[in-house]
């Protein structure tokens, strides 16, 4: 089926599967290679993009589910790539082989906009599920906290 | 024991029926001739789409892959399988022939224009309650329609129940004709809000019990009964929802598929919300929701805000056990999304407050986690995404159980491994 | 008296590392003098190792796997700092394999270690050219002249590296000898080396540009997703039924691979025209296989078979052979003796491996990140039935390395694929797929015993372990000797031949062949160490407790540094006495010896990193509290102290403490897998469990000051949690595991038992 949505602002019409996972087409159709494959089995969240905003898990996400919706990948959170995570994670030295951070960051922001005034309990929780496996754990939540500090003096 | 039981009294009912039929079969209506478009005022026909609307014909006369009112959806009973019909005006497979007194026969009576028995699939137990300037502004609105050729399904009945003189019988025990009469001794609001639900709505259609003749069982109105694969959930005080359904909240829900306090539709539902009663003005849904309101006896109740129920400070951190495999599901796969503090977000949909996991059935619960719930299904543009290739039933099964031990005061759901799997096959069915 | 003989590991390093200067300063390769005035208006290459172009920027050649260490920037400052060049203008360029670059291999926690003379000299080497020439510029004897931040200075006179890229005549000449002469920088002078910097390969990992092997693609290329056999090694072929794959959308083919190198025996490749339709069409095929003996074998079987195999005292290989070690053990007051298990664990590498393989103009490329280049390219060559010469690893960033892309096994298939479809073949293995290919941690059984005598002084130890042994089945060339002449695999052993002094001193390593036969055992971050230290510092802990003493006073009083454990220049200076160090610090800061709460406790451990030719001195306090209703453990805290000589990057080693410290967690507590019928049993995240955010401690690293040799940072942290983990549990409810990981049920009956 021929399926238009937005990827980072451009409208895109593919033609895949209705159940074609998304990661596969902001991968391979879309050629968007910063969102990963990891688990598969929306367990380890290196495949988290934005739809419509709010991070999900692109590989159990049908294309059939996501038809019309804006999508939003790492590549796409800050024009510059200056995001106020970005910053955070450059400043803190959070990624390790980096693999995962795509999706670290893009659920981060989910995060931050949910809860600005972010304690340790919210980051346990909210990002229990995107798994590190060069386990960068302690700064991955040290940017957080400091993003969310220069999220909340602009606003 | 049960079910042999009212196999004897079906077939001691059938055969007296039959005698009925003798005395009351029903002549066929002339056909008429389509009348076109221009013979209904345009403000009868915006009128009957509203009412089309809150009557939600779409849901049951449009097929997955077909065309609008056209026809060929499949209602499992437990009788066999009944098709919907073709409701658009096309001569030959639709209702293009009848007429206005064909139409409303049909909708009150529950009798073809042929003068053939309709099965209550249809709701004309319901419709009946329809006044006349209503009928014929849907008459209006469905004559008005694109006329569609789609010729009808042949219903997969077992005999004796594909013999259609028995409705009379059925009818006989069952039904009640007459057009909705106020209570005078309740307001305006509620009578509109009885007349929209306990008609076109027909919302006890799915919401009550049947009995083993398929009708709904009069003593556990609104008791919640489940329905293909899903639960349709009790709108009466055995409502097992943590916060009451208040009006406010029944409203938001059906305005806008979803509220923070109970989560959001899915399912049939979603189609009733956003395709059905998306016509209906703020008014009439307020009256809807202030006459559940009435039943579930929550018009009473505290009226509940979000704050109030923030302030309970629910925690949905999760602190896991690393014993229960459910438990590591959801922190792995869930939590990102359900997790709250403080004040709740909508686009957070807090399982506490759950009314699938709060639910008698766990249907709705597995239900979701096998589908997900599409951006259009539930609140705009919010998504889950379905896990029926990721999980296995066990794995389902686990993480219902932490969810329903873990976050509700309700008693445990039993057999939900056979639950998921039973679910999941019935939809490789179809 | 026999000292410890880890020595072949480190002879092979050392002679790779010759062959690397031999070939970085190749008479060719050095200065273009010759080449003439034109040449020089390009780069600066007075090295293989790194160029300058003519504004100036140094670009540094990496020849080593980046996968999270930023190993590139480690590097590179080592380069720069003797060049004394600024660092906003240095870059890096990750190389792609060529026998120029001599042994490439990231592994082992060498790499700082290892490449820091070779690549301080080049960095110098540089610098005096510069200098010279820059002299020459401004006219001036190079004597006056000093470089700073990539300017020759004289006086108030200067010119830039660039202009003199540009405008000089960079001819002086170095022999490889006079290049190994070259004195490199006193520890005073160092300008970047030590020094707070930011990692050059940060910023990509935060905007999606970062590009990993998963991410190559190549014009014409189809996708492959693989069917594995029941077995790892015995597996064949009998049938292939695609008959329901054909309606799969863009379904190619399906074929057995015929595989000269024995690398992947009983591989069949379904191929697609995109990931997705190659991975359906798989779950759609069916293949029967006949398949060897070890479809049946279990995690058990395995641990078993260790056992027999260290109850048979004439096996193995000794590694450690003190005289008189029978003599303590039958004239001892008393003898300890325990048994302690570790698990299989997988690598879980977030990347699963993948590689996209192609025949350009008669060679083969493969693109996909690897660990360890020289040892898959003469496979690679023998399966595609081609020279080496004719096999290019095209370098990409590793989604995690943790030792599972030393083995490049996962190379081959995509090749011969490649080969058959004649056209570029990107192999993807889905994570169940990974999970079953991965060349696990192997299980791991080992015996050790103390010899007491009356005065409860210990007089003798030995220490016999069973595992799987990677070198063996992979590179059996760097298998070690044994004292016995048995060979032994250093990287499984390592660890056992501590820097305690105890009298008469026996290692035992024994080879468990049914794991070698019936998974790749694989070298996973620290190898052996990661059994080795758990057993260790738990028995020791052990030791102490049966002699009534702290276990802190008992360790330190038999790190003496007395004899071997004297340690030696430069590596190794200090020896005992630099563990002794760190494990007093370490007991400082955790507040060793104050009174608990009720069922919680400390516990300490200590570990010499990866090997003793290269000691990474390092401590642990763990401090726990343990639920005795459900036997869970919530590791509280953990203190962290360590010495590993001079940091090149401050930051970069203390985020490999952090992870490797957190691994250790991870495999003591969370994640964790075992062998059923042949396989791994757990395959994704549903059941294999690693450690995630909230589980993380609050952890306190402190590095101690110094200006000794460097020595790696990538391991060491990983093995000296786990022991801590458990003795802390000890201390805190009586209940004693020898088991990793660390159960909630194995705690309760340990509280049983002792009840």
């Amino acid at each position: 089926m021929k399926e238009t949505l937005t990827f980072n602002g451009q409208t895109v019409t593919v033609e895949a599967d209705g159940n074609t996972p998304l990661l596969w087409i902001i991968r391979d159709s879309v050629g968007l290679k910063g969102t990963k494959y990891g688990c598969g089995i929306g367990m380890c969240g290196a495949c988290t993009v934005h739809v419509d905003g709010r991070a999900i898990r692109s590989c159990v996400t049908p294309l059939s589910a996501v038809r019309g919706a804006k999508i939003t990948t790492i590549e796409g959170l800050d024009p510059e790539g200056q995001h106020p995570l970005q910053k955070a994670w450059i400043a803190t030295q959070a990624p390790q082989c980096g693999y995962c951070q795509s999706g670290q960051i893009m659920q981060a922001a989910t995060l931050l906009k949910d809860f600005p005034h972010v304690n340790d309990q919210d980051i346990d929780n909210v990002m229990n599920g995107n798994l590190c496996r060069c386990m960068a754990y302690v700064r991955i939540r040290k940017a957080i906290k400091l993003a969310a500090m220069e999220l909340l003096q602009n606003a | 024991m049960f079910r042999r039981l009212s196999t004897v009294f079906l077939a001691a009912a059938l055969i007296a029926v039959v005698g009925l039929y003798l005395v009351s079969s029903h002549r066929a209506i002339a056909p008429v001739t389509f009348l076109g478009v221009r013979a209904f005022p345009d403000e009868q026909i915006v009128r009957g789409s509203v009412l089309a609307g809150a009557a939600n014909c779409a849901i049951c006369h449009t097929s997955k892959s077909g065309q609008l009112f056209a026809g060929g959806v499949p209602f499992n009973t437990k009788f066999g399988i009944v098709y919907s019909t073709n409701i658009t005006p096309d001569s030959i497979t639709g209702i293009g022939e009848w007429s206005e007194a064909a139409f409303a026969r049909a909708l009150r009576e529950g009798i073809a224009r042929d003068g053939s028995q309709l099965f209550p699939a249809f709701p004309f137990d319901h419709f009946t309650k329809v006044n006349d300037e209503d009928v014929k502004a849907l008459y209006a609105f469905i004559m008005t329609q694109r006329p569609l050729s789609r010729a009808r399904e042949p219903n997969q009945l077992a005999f004796p129940f594909n013999i259609r003189a028995l409705q009379v019988g059925w009818k006989w025990l069952f039904f009640r004709p007459g057009v909705y009469q106020a209570d005078i001794t309740q307001t305006a609001q509620w009578n509109r809000g009885a007349y929209l639900a306990e008609g076109l709505g027909h919302c006890s259609a799915c919401h009550t019990p049947r009995n083993s003749f398929g009708a709904e069982s009069v003593s556990v109105k609104y008791n919640g009964a489940t329905i293909e694969g899903w639960f349709a959930p009790a709108l009466n005080a055995s409502n097992s929802a943590p916060v009451p359904w208040s009006s406010n909240e029944l409203y938001s829900y059906l305005r806008n598929g979803g509220t923070v306090m109970h989560g959001s539709a899915a399912g049939v539902m979603s189609d009733v919300i956003h395709n059905g009663l998306v016509k209906l003005s703020d008014e009439d849904l307020h009256a809807i929701a202030n006459y559940f309101a009435a039943i579930n006896g929550s018009s009473h109740a505290t009226t509940e805000s979000i704050e109030t129920i923030s302030a309970l400070n629910i925690t949905s951190a999760t602190n896991v056990p690393a014993t229960d495999p459910g438990a590591q599901i959801y922190r792995a796969a869930c939590a990102s999304c359900h997790y709250n503090r403080g004040v709740l977000h909508i686009e957070r949909p807090e399982l506490t407050l759950n009314n699938a996991l709060n639910a008698p059935s766990a249907n709705n619960f597995i239900q979701v986690v096998l589908h997900g719930i599409g951006r259009e299904e539930g609140l705009p543009e919010l998504m889950m995404p379905g896990y029926a290739d990721v999980f296995s039933d066990l794995e389902i099964a686990e993480l219902a159980a932490y969810l329903r031990r873990s976050r509700t005061a309700q008693p445990a759901w039993s057999g939900l491994e056979a639950a998921v799997a039973s679910i999941r096959t019935k939809e490789d069915g179809t | 008296m026999h000292s410890p003989t880890l020595a072949s590991r480190r002879g092979f390093l050392m002679f790779a590392a010759g062959a690397g200067v031999a070939f970085a300063f190749a008479p060719d390769n050095f200065a273009m003098a010759d080449s003439g005035k034109a040449a020089l208006t390009q780069n600066f290459e007075p090295t293989i190792w790194y160029t300058i172009d003519s504004t100036g920027v140094a670009t540094v050649n990496i020849i080593r796997a980046e996968m999270g260490q930023h190993v590139g920037t480690a590097l590179a400052r080592i380069v720069a700092d003797e060049l004394e060049m600024d660092w906003n203008s240095v870059r890096l360029a990750y190389v792609d394999s060529d026998p120029k670059w001599g042994l490439m291999v990231t592994g082992g926690s060498w790499s700082v270690s290892q490449s820091f003379n070779l690549l301080s000299q080049a960095g110098a080497a540089g610098r005096i050219a510069l200098i010279e020439e820059g002299a020459k510029l401004m006219g001036v004897s190079s004597d006056i002249c000093i470089a700073r931040l990539g300017v020759v200075h004289a006086g108030t006179r200067s010119v830039s590296y660039a202009e003199i890229v540009r405008r000089g005549n960079l001819g002086r000449r170095f022999s490889a000898e006079e290049v190994k002469t070259i004195p490199i920088k006193s520890p005073k002078e160092r300008r970047l080396i030590g020094m707070p910097s930011a990692a050059i390969d940060v910023p990509a990992k935060t905007n999606g540009s970062a590009h990993y092997g998963i991410d190559a693609v190549a014009p014409g290329m189809v996708y492959a997703r693989p069917k594995i056999p029941p077995t790892r090694n015995g597996s064949k072929v009998v049938s292939i039924d695609d008959s329901a794959a054909k309606t799969v959308k863009g379904y190619i083919k399906a074929f057995a691979l015929d595989d000269p190198s024995a690398t992947v025996p009983g591989w069949v490749m379904v191929i697609a025209d995109s990931f997705v339709g190659a991975s359906r069409a798989a779950d759609a095929i069916t293949v029967v296989w006949a398949s060897d003996d070890t479809s049946r074998i279990s995690e058990k079987d395995i641990l078993d078979h260790g056992r027999k195999l260290i109850d048979n005292p004439g096996g193995g290989s000794w590694v450690v052979e003190d005289p008189g070690v029978d003599a303590a053990f039958s004239g001892a007051h008393s003898v300890l003796d325990k048994t302690y298990t570790t698990s299989s664990v997988l690598h879980f590498q977030l990347e699963p491996v993948n590689a996209l393989a192609l025949e350009r103009e008669g060679s083969w490329e493969i693109y996909t990140g690897n660990q360890w280049q020289s040892l898959i390219i003469p496979i690679l060559a023998k399966a595609l039935g081609v020279s080496e010469s004719k096999v290019i690893m095209r370098t990409h960033l590793l989604g995690g390395g943790f030792g599972r892309r030393l083995n490049g096994d996962y190379a081959v298939p995509a090749a011969l694929a490649a080969k058959a479809m004649g056209k570029p073949v990107k192999m993807l293995c889905t994570r169940a797929d990974d999970a079953r290919f991965d060349s696990i941690r192997s299980p791991s059984v080992q015996t050790l015993r103390m010899a007491f005598d009356s005065a409860g002084a210990v007089i003798g130890m030995q220490h016999h372990a069973a595992a799987g042994w990677p070198t063996q089945v992979m590179v059996p060339g760097f298998l070690s000797k044994g004292v016995n002449g048995e060979p032994f695999d250093p990287f499984s052993i390592s660890g056992a031949d501590h820097w305690y002094s105890v009298r008469a001193h026996r290692v035992r390593a024994l080879s468990n062949d049914l794991a070698n036969r019936t998974f790749r055992p694989g070298w996973l971050r620290s190898v052996g160490p990661g059994w080795t230290n758990w057993a260790l510092e738990s028995f020791m802990d052990e030791a102490a407790h049966s002699l009534g003493v702290d276990a802190l006073n008992f360790r330190l009083k038999l790190l003496d540094g007395v004899g071997k454990n004297q340690g030696s220049e430069p590596v190794a200076v200090g020896g005992a006495h630099r563990q002794a160090a760190v494990l007093r610090r370490v007991a400082e800061k955790a507040g060793w010896g104050d009174d608990m709460p009720k069922d919680s406790g400390l516990g300490i451990a200590t570990t010499f990193g990866q090997e003793r030719a290269m000691p990474t001195w390092v401590a642990c306090v763990a401090r726990v509290r343990v639920d005795r209703g459900s036997g869970i453990v919530t590791l509280e805290k953990l203190f962290i102290v360590i010495d590993a000589g001079t940091v090149v990057h401050p930051d970069g080693a203390l985020a490999q403490v952090e992870g490797a410290a957190l691994w250790g967690v991870s495999m003591a507590l969370h994640e964790g897998t075992e062998l059923a019928n042949g396989q791994v049993r757990d395959t994704n995240l549903n059941s294999y469990t690693p450690l995630r955010m909230g589980d993380v401690p609050i952890m306190e690293i402190e590095f101690i000051p110094s200006a000794n040799a460097s020595v790696g940072l990538g391991e060491p942290a990983t093995t000296v949690v786990g022991p801590a983990i458990g003795n802390a549990i000890f201390s805190a409810v009586g209940a004693r595991v020898r088991h990793l990981p660390i159960r909630p049920s194995a705690v309760l009956s340990a509280l049983v038992t002792r009840s």
